[in-house]
């Protein structure tokens, strides 16, 4: 590591500005036009817009693109266990926040074991 | 190099049928999958199955590495034999950059085949913006609450100009903004693949992913910090000073508090447009009755006050 700020390629936040075209989006991610189609059929990915040629994706949408695209190539997944995998995959990440918010510091709780005797 | 026991590697036996191999393949895919497994290991053991499946998978590929690997045992040095390959013909598209040296040396660096569905297989011409990357990051909360820089290595795979597929380590120094949440994609502009003609590069996406604190508990932009306090604190009341991620204040504990009772210091969290909130969970601790000053306090409360913790339940 030599320059440490100097030459830094800035991050963005992506938003959810919808800015791509179903073109660019499946350009981009180099996959079919018509397998994108499926995925908004699913509610996987979210465009915007009345018509396919009005429809117009946000950033959010290439990432998740990106990852339905794993568990197609990785898993052997169609459109719908996609879905399924990115629903149950949401409940599994708020049940471990939950988890996680009240889970206990091991070393605090002298006094707050029960011991039958 | 070491040699690389592929059957092991997916816990099947030598002489498994194709359909037992793939079975195998697709449960530890299954189970390893990074987007599904998010422990430490789980990355390198899905890569591993990955190139296991890549080469036992086709049974090509798989009558060359039983051919070369029948005097080999797992974790032996390993050096392939001259021009062993010659007669083997492999074909596939330029993306493993993930295969281990070992795999490299057996099949060649463009010997992966392009597996899977309807993904991944949109080629047009001319101007076309190249591909977008995705990688993880991993971040420190002090990187979230105040910014920070980091550096992080991509392995890319490069066509020379004899059109081999060469991979690189490509190192990348980005500015990670204020505020990241777990789980949250970042953009680097044009840190993707380079485009087509006149197109643009493509874009590198970094999901962030948080190194846990010793401290403090992250929920999306909240923190979660365990507060010590004595019975008689929460008991009467009291200010008690506990530390935020931008310096330590004194909490006004309400008399009465509860163990376990939340309270929150608002905008004290993750920083954002709208920012998170600090959560200080109450943890009573007892004073141990160890020494006589103690143990009379103790007996005094046992005598003095009409106290039933299990009156409620029924004996």
């Amino acid at each position: 590591m030599t320059d440490e700020t100097a030459g830094a390629i800035p991050a963005e936040e992506i938003g959810d500005e919808p800015i791509y075209s179903l073109e660019e989006l499946s350009s981009s991610c180099h996959v079919e036009a018509a397998w994108v189609v499926e995925l908004v059929e699913q509610g996987i990915i979210e465009a915007r817009g009345a018509t396919i040629s009005e429809w117009r994706f946000s950033s959010l949408s290439v990432v998740r693109l990106a990852k339905a695209k794993r568990f197609d190539r990785d898993l052997g997944l169609n459109p719908p266990g996609i879905a399924l995998v990115f629903d149950l995959l949401g409940e599994i990440d708020r049940l471990k926040a939950r988890l996680n918010a009240q889970q206990r510091a091991p070393s605090s709780l002298a006094g707050d074991s029960s011991d039958p005797a | 190099m070491e040699f690389k026991d592929y059957y092991k590697i997916l816990g099947v036996e030598r002489d498994a049928t194709q359909d037992d191999i793939k079975k195998a393949y697709r449960q530890l895919a299954r189970k390893f999958h990074p987007d599904i497994n998010k422990d430490a290991g789980a990355e390198a053991k899905f890569k591993e199955v990955g190139e296991a499946y890549e080469a036992l998978g086709d049974p090509e590929k798989r009558a060359a590495y039983d051919q070369l690997g029948k005097d080999f045992k797992a974790g032996q040095e390993f050096k392939p034999p001259p021009n062993w390959d010659a007669g083997f013909e492999y074909s596939g598209g330029p993306d493993n950059a993930d295969f281990s040296d070992f795999f490299g040396s057996i099949f060649g660096a463009a010997a992966r085949g392009e597996r899977g569905g309807r993904a991944s297989r949109s080629r047009t011409t001319f101007n076309m913006r190249g591909e977008d990357h995705h990688a993880a990051i991993v971040v420190d909360l002090r990187d979230a609450l105040d910014g920070a820089t980091r550096t992080i290595t991509l392995r890319v795979p490069e066509m020379d100009d004899g059109g081999h597929v060469l991979v690189r380590d490509k190192n990348l120094t980005v500015q990670i903004p204020k505020g990241v949440v777990e789980g949250q994609s970042i953009r680097l502009k044009g840190q993707g693949s380079p485009g087509m003609g006149e197109a643009p590069a493509g874009d590198l996406y970094l999901e962030v992913r948080f190194k846990p604190d010793p401290l403090y508990r992250i929920v999306g932009k909240d923190l979660y910090l365990d507060l010590p306090v004595t019975p008689w604190e929460v008991a009467l009341g009291a200010s008690v000073k506990m530390p935020t991620p931008s310096g330590a204040i004194m909490l006004k504990v309400p008399a009465g508090s509860a163990n376990g009772r939340e309270l929150r210091i608002r905008g004290r969290g993750i920083p954002a447009k709208e920012p998170g909130d600090l959560y200080a969970v109450l943890k009573v601790v007892w004073p141990p009755a160890t020494d006589e000053k103690a143990r009379k306090i103790y007996e005094e409360m046992a005598k003095e006050l009409a106290f039933d913790p299990r009156a409620g339940l029924g004996v």
